[in-house]
C-alpha cells in the first residue's frame, strides 16, 4: 500500500515536469507560428506605400482601411465567391462520398481485387501527363467553360482513399462479418456501420478537400478564363495581385506593364479576407480531431 | 489482457486469401459495381492524359499536336542525362526532398502527441488553430518574412550576436550550406500543424480505455504514448511515410524560386526549375515532360521498393 | 437518430450530383453560345435572351449596337472593371468594347502553348515572348491585306518600318504597340537604366560634373564618410545593386552603357562596322567589376546586395538609406520614388537623379536615345478565331484617333484633366494622384494599354500624348529638392541630365531579337548558359577576396559555354536588318 502511495507520487513528479515542458513547448510553438500570422494581419492594415519601407511587425506603422477597400471593390468578387462556395460544397461532398466508397471497397477483405484496385489508384499519385494533354482532354470532354471542371477531375484522389482506407482497416473485421450474418449487404455495411465510425477521417478529408477547393484557381484560370460567370474567388485576387515573381519576365515587358504589380499590403489583406471563412468553419470540423471521440461501437 | 497486447490487437492484418470464383463475384456484385465506375474515372481522368508522354519522344511543336510532332526518340533524355545541370538539381531535389520528408514528418507527429497529451480542453483547441494558420500563407508571403528574419539585421543574427554565438552578422543566404536547412525549416513552420491534422483524427480512434488500462497499471506517461498512441497511430505514419516516399523528387518549385539566388543556384535548382527555365521558358514542352517521366519512374520504382518492405514487416502498405 | 442523419446526407450529396450534370450542361450551352455569337453580341440581343445580365442593360441607352471583343495579353496586367465609365465612352464613339484578359501565375510561353493546343482564341492577342508560336500555329490573321483601309493604322508606322514587321512568309502579323512618337518627342522622364544619384549627394558637393565612373563612386565615398547617417541617425547604405532573378539586368548590362553605346540589351554594336561585339569581355567590363570589386571590399557595396529579393530592395530604397544605385527608372520610381515622397524625404535630398557616367571622360554617354524603339518580336495581333477582321481593325484604328487617344491616356476632360485658355491640359494634384490610385484606374480609366498608342505630341501640337511628356504637368509634379538640382545643372528633365542621342542605326534595338532566341538554336543555348553563369559567377566576382583570379575562372568558365555562337547569331540578324534597312535609302 504505502509503495503504492510512494510511486504514485513518483509519476506525478514526472508527469508534472512532462505537462510543464509541454506547455512551455506549445506556447512557443504558437509564438513562432503565429508571427507570420500577425505579420500579415499588420501589413494589410497599413498604408501601402509606407508598407514598402519594411520594418512592420506586429503592428501596422500607418494605418489604413485602403487594401481591404481595393480588395473589396473588385470586379466579379461576388461571383468569384459565389462559384468558389459552390465548388467547395460539392466538390467537397462529391470528393468525400467517391473517395469513402472507394476506401470502403479496397478495405473490405474478401474484395477480389482488393490489391490491383489500390495499385491502380497508388500510381495515379506519381504519374501527370502535363498540362496540354490534360487540357486537350478537358476540352474534348466538354469541361471546359463549364462548372464541372472545378469538382469532377480530381474528384477522387488516391491520397484521400489511402487515408479514409487506413482509418477503415482499423476498424474490427468482426463488426462486418456480424452484420453480415443478419443478412446485411455491402451497401448498409457502409453506410450504417462503417461511415458512422469513420468521422473524424471523414472529417479530416472533408477539410483538405474544403480547402484545397478553397484555394483553388488554376483550373479557373486555365479551363474558364473566358466565362466571367464561372471565376472563382481565388482567381479573381491571383488576377488582382498579378504576382510578377514567379514569371521570367524581361525588363522590357515590364517597362509597358508598369503600374501592374500590387503592393505586398494589399496582398496581405487579400490572404487576410480569404483565410477568414475557411478558418472560420473549422472549429465546426475540430471537435472529431481534438476531442476524443468514444467510439462505442469499436469497443468488443 | 496487458493494455498492451489489447492496443496492438486493434489492428488486424492477417490476410484473408478469397479464390477467384463466380459465387464470390455475385456475392461482391456491389463492390465490383462500384469499382467498374471508379476505374472508368481514373482510366479517363488519370491515364488517359499519359498519351501526351508521347511528347517526350518527339519534336513537339504546338501548332502540330501530340499525334503529328516529328518522332525524336531517346533525344531528349539523352540531352537531360548528358546536362551537368540536370544532374545536379536531381541531386538538389533528392537532397531536399529527403529532408524535408524527414523534417517534416517527425516535427507533424511529435506536435500531434504532445498536443494530444495537453490537459486543457480549450488549450488544445487554441493550439491546434493557430498551428495550422501559417498552411493558408502563400510561399511569398512565408518567404518574405523569412528573407527578414535571416537578413543581415535581421532577429536571427541579432539574437546570435547577443548570444556571442557570432560576432558577425552571416548572411545566411550567401552560402550554400545553409540553403537546404532553411528551406526544410520553412516547410517545417508553414505546414506542420497541417501535417499534424492526420494524426490527430488517428489518435481519436484509439480506444480510450486502453489509457485507462494503462493508467490503472501504472503506466507512465512516456509508457502511455510509446505503447498506445504510437501503435494506434502506426498505420497513418506507414501509409504516409509510404505515400511520402515516392514524393521526394517533388520537392517543390516555389519556395526554392523565391528563396534561391545566383549565389546558391548551385544547391536551390530543383527539376522543377530547371523545367521552366531550360523548358517551358525555351517553347520546349517536351523537356518539361521527359523530366516528368523520369520522376515518375523513379517514384514508381521507390513506392514499390517501400511497398515490399512494409508488407515483409506486415505493416500497413499502399497496395 | 444517427441512422437518420446518415440518410439526409446522402440525399444531399446525391442532389447537387444530378443537378451538377444539369448545370454544367446549361453552363456549357451558355458559354457556348457566348462564344459563337460574342464577336457581334449587340446589346439588345443579350438583354432579350438573358434577362440576368444585368451588365448589358447599362450601356443601352441608344440604339447604337456595341460589339463586344476579348483580348488576351501574356503580360502581367490590371483587369478593368466590366462597369468602367471611360470604356463605356470609349464604346459609345467606336461601338467597341474589349474584354481584356492578362497573364496570370504562368509563363507567356506556357499560357501560349495551351491556346494554340487548344486551337481556340480571343479576338486580339498579344502573346509577348509566345508570339513566335502563334504564328508559327497559323493563329494569327495577315494583316497586310487590310492594312490600306485603315488609314490611322496605315499611318502609324513608315513603309520601312512595315517592311521590317514582314515574317519570314512576308507577311505581317502584329502591330508593336508602343514607343511610337508622333511629332516632336515629349519626354521628360528618363524611364531607362542610369546610374542613380541622391540630390542631397550632388548638393552637399555643390553639384560637381560627374562624369565617370570612378568619379561617381568617389562622390558616393567621400559623401559617405562626411554623413554617415541620415537626418534621423539610419545609417546610410551607400551603394547597392538589385540583383533578383532576371532583374539582374542592372549589374550585368552596365558595361555597354559605359563604352558609350545604347541599350542593344545583349551585346555592343560597333556603329561604323556594324560588327557585334560581346560587352561580357571587354576591358571595360572587367574594370566595371573591380571597381564594384574595390568598393565591395571597402564596405560602400551593400554586403546584402547579391541576395536581396526585389521587395528587400524597394524597402531600402524607400527608407532613402541609399546613396546610389544602377537601375531602370521604372523598376524603383512607381513604388520606392513614391514611398520616398509620401513620407516627407524628399524635403531630404532622397530623390533619385540620373548621372551621365561612362568609363572615361573622352567617351560620351548614350543612356538615353530619342526616338521611338520598334519592337519587331511582338505586337498587338488579330487572331484566326475573331469572325469579325474588320470591325477588329476599324476598332485599333478608331483608338489611334486623337479624341479616342486622349480619352485613354488623359482620360475625361474636367474629371481627370483641365484645359487652360491656351488650349493646354493640366492636372490638379487630386487628378495627379487618381491617377496612380489602383481602384480609381479600375472603376474609371481605361488606356486600352496593350493597343497600339502614341508617345510625343498630340495633332493639336500643344499637347503631349500622355500626362509623363507634358513639361509644365512634369515640371510641377516635381520636389524642391529635385527643381533645385535640374536648375544647378541647367537642366529642365531627367532627359536633360543625360542629354539625347538618335538611335544607331537599322540594327537597333538588338533585344528585340534576342528575346525570341531559344534553346533550338547552338546561339541561343549558348545564351541560357551563358545567362545562368553571369547569375553565380558575377556576384562572385564582386564579392571576391582576390578579383582576378575570380575574373580569370570566370571567363574560362564563359569561354566554355560557347558564346561565339551566339555572337554569330546575333551578327547574322544585325548583317540581316542592315541589309532590310538599305533597301529604303
Amino acid at each position: 500500500m504505502k509503495a503504492a502511495v510512494k510511486r504514485r507520487k513518483k509519476i506525478s513528479v514526472a508527469d508534472f515536469s512532462f505537462r510543464f515542458c509541454n506547455m512551455i513547448f506549445m506556447i512557443l510553438f504558437v509564438v513562432i507560428t503565429l508571427y507570420p500570422i500577425l505579420n500579415t494581419l499588420a501589413i494589410s492594415f497599413n498604408d501601402g506605400t509606407d508598407a514598402l519601407r519594411g520594418g512592420i511587425y506586429i503592428w501596422p506603422r500607418l494605418f489604413s482601411l485602403k487594401n481591404y477597400y481595393t480588395v473589396i471593390q473588385k470586379d466579379d468578387l461576388i461571383t468569384g465567391a459565389f462559384i468558389t462556395v459552390m465548388r467547395t460544397v460539392i466538390g467537397t461532398l462529391l470528393s468525400l462520398v467517391t473517395n469513402a466508397i472507394l476506401a470502403f471497397i479496397v478495405s473490405r477483405k474478401r474484395f477480389l481485387f482488393r490489391h490491383q484496385l489500390s495499385l491502380f489508384w497508388v500510381i495515379t499519385m506519381y504519374v501527370n501527363g502535363g498540362l496540354i494533354p490534360t487540357f486537350l482532354l478537358y476540352k474534348g470532354l466538354g469541361l471546359t467553360n463549364s462548372f464541372g471542371v472545378y469538382v469532377i477531375p480530381g474528384m477522387i484522389s488516391a491520397f484521400n482513399m489511402l487515408v479514409i482506407r487506413t482509418y477503415m482497416n482499423g476498424i474490427p473485421d468482426s463488426l462486418e462479418e456480424s452484420a453480415q450474418l443478419d443478412g446485411a449487404g455491402y451497401t448498409t455495411i457502409f453506410v450504417k456501420i462503417i461511415s458512422p465510425l469513420c468521422k473524424p477521417v471523414y472529417a479530416t478529408i472533408a477539410l483538405f478537400v474544403a480547402v484545397a477547393q478553397w484555394n483553388s484557381w488554376f483550373d479557373a484560370m486555365l479551363y474558364n478564363r473566358m466565362s466571367d460567370n464561372l471565376t472563382t474567388l481565388q482567381y479573381e485576387l491571383m488576377k488582382l495581385l498579378s504576382s510578377v515573381t514567379n514569371q521570367s519576365t524581361s525588363a522590357e515587358v515590364m517597362k509597358n506593364a508598369s503600374g501592374s504589380v500590387t503592393p505586398t499590403s494589399v496582398r496581405a489583406a487579400a490572404t487576410m479576407l480569404t483565410m477568414l471563412p475557411i478558418v472560420c468553419i473549422y472549429p465546426f470540423l475540430q471537435r472529431y480531431f481534438v476531442t476524443g471521440l468514444t467510439l462505442g461501437g469499436v469497443k468488443e | 489482457m496487458s493494455y498492451r497486447t489489447k492496443a496492438k490487437k486493434n489492428k488486424n492484418h492477417q490476410e484473408t486469401k478469397i479464390q477467384f470464383s463466380w459465387k464470390e463475384v455475385k456475392r461482391q456484385k456491389v463492390l465490383l459495381i462500384w469499382s467498374f465506375f471508379i476505374v472508368v474515372y481514373g482510366i479517363v481522368f488519370y491515364y488517359l492524359p499519359l498519351a501526351g508522354w508521347a511528347m517526350a519522344f518527339e519534336n513537339y511543336k504546338p501548332k502540330d499536336g501530340i499525334f503529328h510532332s516529328s518522332f525524336v526518340g531517346l533525344k531528349k533524355f539523352n540531352m537531360l542525362f548528358s546536362d551537368e545541370t540536370f544532374l545536379r538539381v536531381i541531386r538538389n531535389t533528392l537532397a531536399m526532398g529527403v529532408i524535408n520528408l524527414i523534417a517534416t514528418f517527425i516535427t507533424a507527429i511529435l506536435f500531434a502527441i504532445l498536443l494530444n497529451e495537453l490537459k486543457s480542453r480549450g488549450g488544445k483547441k487554441i493550439v491546434q488553430t493557430i498551428s495550422y494558420l501559417p498552411h493558408f500563407l502563400s510561399w511569398i508571403i512565408v518567404t518574405g518574412i523569412l528573407h527578414d528574419a535571416l537578413s543581415g539585421s535581421g532577429i536571427i543574427n541579432e539574437v546570435l550576436m547577443k548570444l556571442h554565438i557570432i560576432d558577425q552578422s552571416i548572411n545566411f543566404f550567401a552560402h550554400t550550406q545553409y540553403f537546404w536547412l532553411i528551406v526544410a525549416f520553412a516547410n517545417i513552420w508553414k505546414e506542420t500543424g497541417w501535417n499534424a491534422i492526420i494524426y490527430l483524427a488517428a489518435i481519436t480512434a484509439i480506444d480510450p480505455n486502453l489509457y485507462e488500462a494503462a493508467a490503472i497499471d501504472g503506466a507512465g506517461r512516456f509508457d502511455r504514448i510509446k505503447h498506445v498512441t504510437m501503435p494506434g497511430i502506426k498505420p497513418t505514419i506507414i501509409i504516409l511515410l509510404l505515400i511520402n516516399v515516392g514524393n521526394v523528387l517533388n520537392a517543390g518549385f516555389e519556395i526554392q524560386y523565391l528563396l534561391g539566388n545566383g549565389l546558391v543556384q548551385r544547391v536551390s535548382q530543383t527539376i522543377d526549375i530547371y523545367v521552366l527555365k531550360w523548358g517551358i521558358s525555351q517553347g520546349d514542352y517536351a523537356l518539361g515532360t521527359a523530366a516528368g517521366i523520369f520522376k515518375s519512374l523513379v517514384s514508381i520504382i521507390l513506392i514499390v521498393i517501400v511497398n515490399k518492405i512494409a508488407k515483409h514487416n506486415g505493416e500497413e502498405r499502399l497496395f | 437518430m444517427k441512422k437518420k442523419h446518415m440518410v439526409n446526407l446522402l440525399l444531399v450529396i446525391v442532389m447537387p450530383m444530378s443537378l451538377l450534370t444539369g448545370c454544367s450542361n446549361k453552363a456549357a450551352a451558355d458559354t457556348a453560345n457566348a462564344g459563337s455569337s460574342g464577336n457581334s453580341q449587340s446589346t439588345a440581343d443579350a438583354g432579350s435572351t438573358d434577362t440576368s445580365n444585368n451588365n448589358a442593360g447599362d450601356v443601352t441607352t441608344d440604339t447604337k449596337e456595341i460589339k463586344e471583343f476579348t483580348a488576351f495579353f501574356a503580360v502581367p496586367g490590371s483587369e478593368l472593371n466590366d462597369d468602367n465609365e471611360i470604356q463605356a465612352m470609349i464604346a459609345e464613339q467606336t461601338g467597341v468594347s474589349v474584354k481584356e484578359i492578362w497573364l496570370t501565375g504562368q509563363t507567356a510561353e506556357e499560357a501560349i502553348g495551351t491556346l494554340v493546343a487548344g486551337g481556340e482564341y480571343p479576338d486580339f492577342i498579344d502573346g509577348g515572348d509566345g508570339e513566335q508560336q502563334l504564328y508559327e500555329a497559323g493563329a494569327l490573321v495577315a494583316l497586310d491585306d487590310y492594312i490600306d483601309q485603315y488609314p490611322n493604322i496605315k499611318n502609324f508606322f513608315t513603309e520601312q518600318e512595315w517592311e521590317a514587321l514582314r515574317q519570314d512568309d512576308g507577311h505581317i502579323y502584329w502591330i508593336p504597340q508602343f514607343s511610337n512618337i508622333k511629332g516632336e518627342e515629349k519626354t521628360c522622364t528618363h524611364n531607362d537604366e542610369a546610374f542613380w544619384i541622391q540630390t542631397r549627394v550632388l548638393k552637399w558637393a555643390g553639384y560637381p560634373t560627374i562624369t565617370t565612373m570612378d568619379e561617381y563612386f568617389d562622390l558616393i565615398e567621400s559623401y559617405n564618410e562626411a554623413n554617415p547617417t541620415m537626418e534621423d541617425g539610419t545609417t546610410n547604405i551607400p551603394y547597392t545593386i538589385l540583383c533578383d532573378d532576371w532583374r539582374y539586368f542592372c549589374l550585368e548590362n552596365a558595361p555597354q552603357f559605359l563604352d558609350g553605346y545604347p541599350n542593344d540589351g545583349c551585346c555592343i554594336v560597333d556603329p561604323l562596322t556594324q560588327t557585334v561585339i560581346d560587352y561580357n569581355t571587354t576591358a571595360t567590363a572587367n574594370a566595371y567589376f573591380k571597381k564594384l570589386n574595390d568598393e565591395y571590399q571597402k564596405g560602400i557595396v551593400d554586403p546584402e546586395s547579391f541576395t536581396q529579393t526585389y521587395d528587400e530592395y524597394i524597402a531600402k530604397l524607400s527608407t532613402g538609406r541609399v546613396l546610389g544605385m544602377i537601375d531602370q527608372w521604372w523598376d524603383f520610381a512607381y513604388t520606392a520614388g513614391d514611398a520616398i515622397k509620401q513620407a516627407g524625404l524628399d524635403e531630404q535630398g532622397c530623390e533619385y537623379v540620373p548621372l551621365p557616367i561612362t568609363i572615361s571622360s573622352d567617351v560620351t554617354n548614350k543612356w538615353h536615345c530619342s526616338g521611338g524603339v520598334l519592337n519587331v518580336a511582338s505586337g498587338l495581333s488579330v487572331t484566326v478565331s475573331c469572325q469579325d477582321v474588320e470591325g477588329a481593325l476599324q476598332f485599333i484604328n478608331d483608338l489611334l484617333g486623337q479624341q479616342v487617344h486622349d480619352l485613354r491616356f488623359w482620360g475625361e476632360e474636367g474629371v481627370d484633366y483641365l484645359v487652360d485658355d491656351s488650349g493646354e491640359f493640366y492636372r490638379t494634384d487630386e487628378m495627379r494622384s487618381n491617377a496612380s490610385d489602383a481602384t480609381y484606374k479600375a472603376a474609371h480609366l481605361c488606356t486600352y494599354s496593350y493597343f497600339p498608342q502614341y508617345l510625343g505630341t498630340s495633332d493639336d501640337g500643344i499637347n503631349a500624348m500622355n500626362p509623363s511628356g507634358q513639361g509644365s504637368e512634369f515640371y510641377d509634379g516635381l520636389s524642391d529638392n529635385v527643381k533645385e538640382c535640374f536648375s544647378a545643372y541647367g537642366c529642365q528633365t531627367y532627359v536633360d541630365m543625360l542629354g539625347t542621342v538618335e538611335a544607331p542605326g537599322a540594327w537597333y534595338p538588338m533585344w528585340s531579337f534576342a528575346g525570341t532566341l531559344t534553346t533550338a538554336t547552338e546561339g541561343g543555348l549558348a545564351n541560357t548558359k551563358i545567362t545562368e553563369l553571369k547569375h553565380e559567377y558575377l556576384p562572385k566576382v564582386v564579392m571576391a577576396e582576390d578579383f582576378d583570379s575570380a575574373w580569370a575562372d570566370y571567363m574560362t568558365e564563359y569561354e566554355d559555354c560557347n558564346p561565339q555562337a551566339y555572337l554569330d547569331e546575333l551578327q547574322a540578324e544585325v548583317d540581316r536588318r542592315v541589309a532590310e534597312a538599305a533597301k529604303y535609302q
